[in-house]
């Protein structure tokens, strides 16, 4: 075990994950907590969005081309975390991806209830690249109260946003 | 005001969006701007809401949460935010359950009730760092008085406030 959280698209639950859930439309996502990369395409994420009581959701995936990495702090990357906390209807989860320190990997954002399909449709981050909008399975993804705002830095480099503190 | 002078209370309220927040989980571990208002009526507040938005733009870089707190229910601070495009917590204390307890009531006004303008610069673990009265405008910090609370604040608070040499 470890602080860092993984997430990645599998085809089926990988041996030696924390959790993991099956997505409509085939193929699993899987959670890691530790702190080395588990497979290769693996994203960290906010830890505290693991949850293996966690209801089933819809998922807003947000993934960048394989040769279409941003930086973090690109211009467009800092409108769509603004978005995030202007939204007057939060997301059940929201956090961004990391692969390193410098750069923007994609982001995941979680809705259950009623709207959650049409709120999902204005991923902000769905701005940056296509989001992938797919129900997801019990167990993996619980709910986390909104970042308070306005704060838009992470805390440190290789902490996804929003989450961490110093 | 109804509290000691060294520590704000730790307010549990709903927000905006209707979630039970509480001051120190929206602090965050950093520092807290906490602005009481009128409501969206006054023209005070209309004004004085432009310089949050200026230090809004501000404060999202510089880790600092910022909260705002009226005795409007949390439809009309959703529809207030939206309007004003704030990315910060607004919450709602509709049933007036702090204002006496903050001492902060607007006696003047016998029909709504609401809270006395005034703004607090707290430190995450909601010691008063700061307080103005903003009964009177000019009584309301500007975004440079806040500036001035939240450098001395952030020093004490980051021991690398003097970058590591060497």
């Amino acid at each position: 075990m470890g602080d860092r959280l993984w997430l990645a698209l599998m085809d089926s639950r990988a041996s030696g994950c924390t959790a993991a859930a099956a997505l409509s439309g085939g193929g699993c996502l899987v959670g890691w907590l530790q702190d080395d990369q588990p497979v290769r395409q693996a994203r960290r994420a906010d830890p505290r969005v693991l949850d293996v009581a966690g209801a089933a959701a819809l998922v807003s995936l947000v993934l960048p081309p394989e040769d279409g990495l941003w930086l973090f702090d690109d211009p467009a990357v800092q409108q769509a975390r603004r978005a995030v906390l202007a939204d007057a209807r939060p997301a059940d989860v929201v956090t961004t991806l990391l692969l390193d320190a410098s750069h923007f990997a994609g982001a995941l954002t979680v809705r259950r209830g009623e709207g959650a399909a049409a709120l999902l449709r204005d991923d902000p981050f769905g701005r940056i690249w296509p989001a992938r909008v797919r129900e997801v399975g019990p167990g993996l993804l619980g709910t986390v109260a909104p970042p308070p705002g306005p704060t838009i830095e992470r805390h440190g480099s290789a902490v996804p946003w929003p989450g961490g503190r110093f | 005001m109804g509290f000691g002078p060294d520590r704000f209370p730790d307010l549990v309220l709903p927000d905006h969006a209707g979630g039970r927040r509480s001051l120190s989980e929206l602090a965050a571990g950093d520092p807290l701007v906490l602005q009481t208002f009128r409501g969206p009526w006054c023209p005070k507040e209309q004004a004085y809401f432009t310089s949050l938005l200026r230090f809004q733009d501000e404060a999202e870089v510089a880790y600092t949460s910022m909260v705002s707190l009226s005795v409007d229910p949390p439809e009309v601070l959703s529809a207030l935010r939206a309007g004003l495009e704030a990315r910060w917590t607004f919450l709602s204390d509709a049933g007036r359950e702090y204002l006496d307890v903050l001492g902060l009531r607007e006696t003047t006004d016998t029909v709504n009730h609401p809270y006395q303008p005034a703004v607090f610069v707290l430190a995450p673990d909601l010691t008063v760092r700061a307080a103005y009265n903003g009964y009177w405008y000019w009584g309301r910090p500007g975004v440079d008085e806040l500036r001035a609370d939240l450098r001395a604040l952030t020093r004490e608070l980051r021991p690398d406030w003097e970058p590591p040499r060497g």
